[in-house]
């Protein structure tokens, strides 16, 4: 179960928007072995190229490489840390939870006495590091301080994990997956993959390496919500339904031969899939879609329960269809 | 008079030409014979990007010519499939800004693998308790088909587009009332204007593009297109809200009274004050609108590309904005259609605005 120590490892390495550096390296590491050439670029996003043999088209794979978390804002004469949150956070799901900031100071993130949950906002919660007073907190912590919440991945049933942040250390497991089936296939395009900065605060990291990179066609890889838990609002998508194939998202209406193919793809190879719809949330395919000139975008989702929380949940049945059928897509395409 | 009313019996003919075609943001590609088909004769050129842009190049037949673009998006709201249901229903969830009280009881197109017709469903008022006034969310409204299930999954699946049928009817004072007049009633006006200005007549190269995306992202598809195309100067024609009762004057734009041109932070004021005075000289019917930040149209996303595109913001007032009956004069299409045909062949908006040193028309 590759995937699975994979996403052990990536999950285990706290990397929020605006501060990647740690997962870079990580990322780096292990895609190094696939990849003919592997740099950075200035905002930071990991781009890793396979060389073509000629001048055929060219795909970029993407997987956002930030996740959601906290950032110091204020420092209390008693040493409670104030925060902003960076990205989607949902306070309801951050209550009482440990947290870890980049320099691996640890603490408790809580509401304070007696808020009750529907007025639980970002000013009323504060992070306990256990410090005794301002002084002795800023020995460790000052304004600006990057927290995230405790990351680590489980197995539940089968193929089934739950922990955080699944979204989007799967996309990115699931892109290294792709490059090392790739590694030893002879193809006439370039195939680019991007692990990028800051999806989480609106997309931005794709925007500028996509531009460099102006690809014929390119992927998205990225957890999407589900309509299989109780409550949800009406959406044909299942953990475990197998690959979903984007259609559209709140931010991105995908390329429809982008779609049309990745469908046949599935079909004629037996993978299992299913078409995916997401009323609301943001995709990296949208800052690719229309950098600079353009392109051929589309998204291959990996269904997510409890997206944005520590209790996040996957199946590594439909990360490993997305893998098979990223891979049949590239060998087509290019 | 005569010559007026034959215009405008020709732009509404080739208004209502265009404006049945499905072109569903994110489908833009399925209406390329479409275009081609309608108004491809008339230029030199139809390409179609990995964005769904269709672009239409028509050439003064001068070397060093500089480029002009014309923009008009060609996407329309619409809906798409999110759930093949019991009984020949479907869920559908809008595309771009659509409310559930405009579709309620819409009738719809579902284009399938062949089209299916359809109905939006609502709540007879017998079946509604004394309270129950809301509406539903647009994600959660259904479609009845007809169909069963099982007859239904062979045509349709998750995704596929559903637009509003079309239907159009003729008002009092020369206004047309139909689906998709935004925005390609503009785009219909445009073309015609082009098609019947002869090359020798163009002060520039004229790139007509039929954008994509303009609905549903903030910078549209414009942006790819006009990164590739690199305008000299650039007008954007997208409708306006025109003036009802019980909405701010100051916000929208009367209808029948000629185009709106925006004055704002995002468009080039020297273009601008140019077209108003093109306007002024060949007495076409205009009013100024004031549009602070961002026009909402298509012109904020090309002032912003590369190094800068000139840019003005030129609109057709249009009332009941993205329902199936929305509202346009044809006074006003007439209107456009002048100013389209001076601002393509005026020499001096091309002597400001062009830079002769390009090569060629970099596509």
């Amino acid at each position: 179960m590759k995937l699975y120590t994979t996403l052990q490892a990536l999950c285990a390495t706290p990397s929020v928007s605006g501060r990647e550096e740690a997962i870079r390296e990580v990322l780096r590491e292990r895609i190094v072995p696939f990849a003919d050439e592997v740099r950075v670029d200035p905002l930071g996003n990991l781009i890793a190229t396979k060389k073509g043999s000629s001048a055929g088209k060219s795909v970029l794979l993407c997987a956002h490489m930030d996740e959601i978390g906290f950032l110091v804002t204020f420092v209390e004469e008693n040493g409670w840390l104030r925060v902003a949150p960076v990205g989607g956070i949902s306070f309801a799901a951050s209550a009482f939870s440990s947290v870890v900031s980049e320099n691996g100071v640890r603490g408790s993130l809580v509401p304070e006495e007696k808020v009750k949950p529907a007025d639980y906002t970002a000013d009323r919660f504060y992070i306990d590091i256990g410090a005794k007073n301002c002084k002795e907190a800023q020995k460790q912590v000052s304004i600006g301080t990057f927290f995230v919440a405790e990351g680590g991945v489980r197995r539940l049933k089968g193929k089934r994990v739950m922990g955080r942040p699944l979204d989007d250390r799967i996309g990115c497991a699931v892109l290294l997956a792709v490059a090392e089936q790739l590694a030893e296939v002879l193809l006439e395009g370039d195939v680019y993959y991007v692990f990028s900065v800051q999806e989480e605060v609106g997309c931005r990291g794709a925007l500028p390496a996509a531009f460099g990179l102006a690809p014929e066609y390119a992927l998205c890889f990225d957890v999407t919500a589900t309509g299989d838990v109780p409550g949800t609002a009406p959406m044909a998508c299942s953990l475990g339904g197998g690959a979903a194939i984007k259609i559209k998202d709140r931010s991105v209406i995908c390329c429809e031969e982008v779609v049309k193919r990745l469908c046949s793809l599935a079909e004629e190879n037996k993978i299992p899939c299913q078409r995916e719809i997401l009323t609301y949330g943001g995709t990296d395919t949208s800052s690719m879609q229309l950098a600079g000139g353009g392109c051929r975008a589309g998204a291959l989702s990996i269904p997510c329960r409890y997206i944005h929380t520590s209790v996040e949940q996957c199946d590594l049945a439909d990360a490993e269809a997305c893998v098979t059928l990223a891979v049949a897509f590239v060998k087509d395409a290019v | 008079m005569e010559e007026n009313k034959t215009k405008q019996q020709e732009l509404k003919e080739q208004i209502l030409s265009l404006c049945g075609i499905m072109s569903v943001s994110g489908f833009e590609p399925r209406a390329t014979e479409a275009i081609r088909e309608k108004l491809g004769a008339a230029f030199d050129e139809l390409t179609v990007d990995a964005v769904g842009n269709h672009l239409l190049v028509k050439r003064c037949g001068r070397a060093k010519a500089p480029l002009v673009l014309v923009d008009a998006h060609f996407d329309e709201i619409g809906m798409l499939v999110t759930e093949l249901c019991e009984d020949g229903f479907v869920r559908v969830a809008s595309v771009g800004g659509l409310s559930a009280t405009v579709l309620q009881a819409a009738d719809v197109i579902l284009y399938g693998k062949e089209p299916v017709r359809g109905v939006v469903t609502s709540t007879p008022p017998h079946l509604k308790k004394n309270d129950e006034e809301s509406l539903p969310e647009a994600e959660e409204l259904l479609v009845d088909t007809g169909y069963s299930k099982e007859r239904l999954a062979e045509l349709v699946s998750v995704g596929t587009p559903v637009g509003f049928s079309p239907c159009y009817s003729e008002l009092l004072g020369g206004c047309l009332a139909g689906k998709s007049f935004d925005n390609k009633a503009c785009a219909a006006i445009a073309a015609y204007a082009i098609a019947h200005t002869p090359k020798e007549r163009l002060a520039a190269d004229v790139a007509f593009l039929l954008s994509s995306y303009e609905e549903t992202s903030a910078k549209g598809g414009v942006s790819a297109a006009t990164y590739r195309l690199q305008p000299d100067y650039a007008m954007v024609i997208d409708v306006n809200l025109a003036t009802v009762p019980d909405v701010p004057k100051r916000e929208t734009v009367p209808l029948g009274a000629g185009v709106s041109l925006s004055v704002s932070a995002a468009t080039d004021r020297r273009l601008t004050a140019m077209t108003r005075a093109l306007c002024e000289d060949r007495a076409i019917p205009h009013t100024m609108i004031a549009a602070p930040s961002s026009t909402g149209t298509n012109a904020t996303s090309v002032n912003l590309v590369r190094g800068g595109i000139p840019v003005v913001d030129v609109g057709l007032p249009l009332r009941s904005m993205h329902t199936y009956n929305e509202v346009i004069s044809l006074k006003d299409a007439q209107a456009l259609c002048e100013l389209v045909e001076a601002f393509i062949g005026s020499q001096r908006l091309a002597d400001t605005f062009g830079y002769t040193e390009k090569e060629e028309l970099p596509i």
